[in-house]
């Protein structure tokens, strides 16, 4: 049974269109690399799963629920939670506010302290940076703080599927290290089923797992990434090689 | 628990906010001038308004032009149920009969006001909070026109653009310092309530709230419904002030001071609120004596009329160019050293 399943989804801008009728299924635990040049469609593909930019075209299903077109809130409380590109914190919230609000609106008040305290907690103890910085506020934090300041407000939502756009991006590679080193063990802790947007496929292939590659808003490759990342096909694909 | 937490840490503000109002009741009251006793009340329903107009304008980033609509509906409420029956029966002829004998006291019409005021928010807001940006501030000023337009017009409900006399008037300094506490109060627990928390996270990263499962036009109409409540329940006071209303007393003059209040101490900032009134009410003050005149050794020394409009207009001018995020910025008073801060950074409005 797939957790997530796309079939023919397309999104345009107006006349541009930036995703061409995609397809495919994630299951329940996978790790999943969406790699591809600038401009191949790998933000907006996300951003329809989302919610944020409506598909034009196609049906999009989450755990069990058709979630084509619906608000991104209701797409997050079914247990997609997205941290969108550029490390949007709240800036002037505090740490543990930037926390809080992930924790969604739709408990009632006495069931929403008694998870948000819990679910603090659990990302405290994730990363011990954001505790000891707790009442600082976020947009003081360095590059990679943020990062996983974000990456903890995903997992405030108790989240079955957490969606990240570039992670690395900005972030110096030992900091981006740091930061995957946490995501594959909250993977293992949570049965996490993770969906990662980078532009280059070679963190895809030191982590491993499954490897989509995009050009021009369409599925070029589809494979284990370490096996894909050797391959000819992929140089040639990433590249546009022998196409004209 | 993480909650409590956030109420311990912050509770100081509306603390310090109130003991600094109460400083002013407490001068206003040692003096025993009457004169100063009713600027210290128009200082402390200034403060109302304004708290109002932040629970909205600071937690959402959306400026308003409309709240003082608000203000209009909650003292007109005050002038239909506080009236002596027969003054309303010649000013108001078409009232409904259960209106027309109503007499309640002031506190109940201010909470009567409030009422009215929160439900036309509700109302409004349904519409006005799917728009964003400028398009919902110019739609929320549509709105104040609009309320004008029903209040200057429908003569046997509002009487009109004449004057509605006969409110009973309060002297008294105490339930305006009481109010205008009561609104600090309400807008803080709003803003670190979590609809507070989500409204502001929608503010600075609408795409990244959303993602966390902020419902983002709800929040706002929250935001809306509260702060059209405070606005309310301080034009019901406002209208017990001075015992009389009329459709210009609510309009772009009130608009504009309290809007360049909100924008002098800092739109983000519920200390800001408070400050920018104490502190552009003083100066206004100032102005008004020395636009009556003063003595000056054997003539007068006067500033021409319209010098009080002037200087707020520089003053916000000022600000906008020098501070744009207010005198307060984001932060607010907590009675502890204040945390590094990125020095000037702007606010998100």
């Amino acid at each position: 049974m797939s957790l997530l399943a796309l079939s023919n989804v397309s999104v345009r801008y107006g006349r541009l269109t930036a995703v061409r009728g995609v397809s495919f299924t994630l299951a329940e635990g996978e790790v999943l690399f969406v790699t591809g040049p600038n401009g191949a469609g790998k933000s907006s593909l996300l951003r329809a799963i989302a919610g944020v930019t409506p598909p034009a075209g196609g049906r999009i299903d989450f755990a069990d629920h058709d979630i084509t077109g619906r608000a991104p809130e209701d797409i997050a409380r079914l247990g997609f939670s997205m941290v969108p590109e550029g490390r949007e914190v709240f800036g002037s919230l505090t740490i543990e506010e930037n926390l809080l609000v992930g924790t969604g609106m739709h408990a009632s008040t006495r069931g929403w302290r008694a998870r948000a305290a819990s679910e603090l907690e659990a990302v405290y103890a994730t990363f011990p940076v954001l505790k000891e910085r707790r009442h600082s506020q976020a947009g003081l934090l360095s590059g990679g703080q943020q990062q996983m300041l974000v990456i903890g407000r995903a997992l405030m939502t108790t989240p079955r599927l957490v969606a990240i756009d570039e992670p690395s991006l900005g972030l110096a590679p030992n900091v981006t290290d740091q930061v995957y080193e946490r995501l594959i063990a909250l993977r293992a802790e949570r049965r996490l089923t993770l969906l990662i947007v980078e532009q280059s496929s070679t963190r895809a292939m030191m982590v491993g797992g499954r490897m989509m590659l995009m050009r021009g808003g369409e599925i070029v490759l589809d494979g284990d990434a370490r096996a894909l990342g050797q391959s000819e096909a992929m140089h040639a694909a990433y590249f546009g090689y022998g196409e004209h | 628990m993480a909650r409590a937490s956030i109420l311990r840490r912050t509770i100081a503000t509306p603390l310090i906010l109130s003991a600094l109002l109460l400083g002013f009741a407490l001068i206003a009251w040692a003096s025993g001038s009457r004169p100063f006793n009713q600027t210290v009340i128009d200082i402390f329903l200034q403060v109302i308004l304004v708290v109002g107009l932040y629970t909205f304008i600071g937690n959402s980033g959306v400026i308003s032009f409309g709240h003082i609509a608000f203000a209009c509906l909650g003292g007109y409420v005050a002038a239909w149920t506080t009236i002596k029956p027969m003054m309303k029966g010649i000013a108001m002829p078409g009232l409904p009969d259960w209106l027309m004998q109503m007499e309640i006291p002031y506190w109940a019409a201010a909470l009567a006001g409030g009422a009215f005021a929160a439900f036309w928010a509700l109302v409004f807001g349904a519409v006005l909070m799917r728009l964003s940006g400028i398009a919902a501030s110019i739609a929320t000023f549509a709105m104040l026109a609009m309320v004008n337009a029903i209040y200057s017009n429908w003569s046997s409900v509002t009487a009109a653009t004449s004057s509605v006399v006969g409110i009973p008037i309060v002297r008294s300094i105490w339930p305006y310092l009481i109010a205008a506490i009561l609104a600090v109060f309400v807008a803080w627990a709003f803003s670190v309530s979590r609809f507070g928390l989500a409204l502001r996270a929608a503010r600075e990263e609408p795409t990244a709230a959303a993602a966390s499962g902020v419902n983002i036009p709800r929040v706002r109409l929250i935001a809306f419904v509260i702060s059209g409540a405070i606005m309310g329940a301080g034009g019901a006071l406002y209208a017990h002030s001075i015992g009389i209303v009329t459709p210009d007393t609510f309009y772009l003059g009130l608009t504009f001071t309290t809007l360049s209040m909100l924008v002098v101490g800092g739109m983000g900032s519920l200390s800001g609120a408070v400050l920018g009134v104490l502190i552009l009410s003083s100066l206004i003050q100032v102005l008004r004596w020395l636009e009556a005149g003063v003595q000056v050794g054997t003539g007068t020394f006067a500033l021409p009329g319209g010098v009080q409009e002037i200087a707020l207009g520089a003053v916000m001018i000022l600000i906008l160019m020098f501070r744009p995020a207010g005198i307060m910025g984001n932060s607010e008073l907590t009675g502890r050293r204040a945390r590094a801060e990125k020095p000037g950074e702007p606010g998100h409005a």
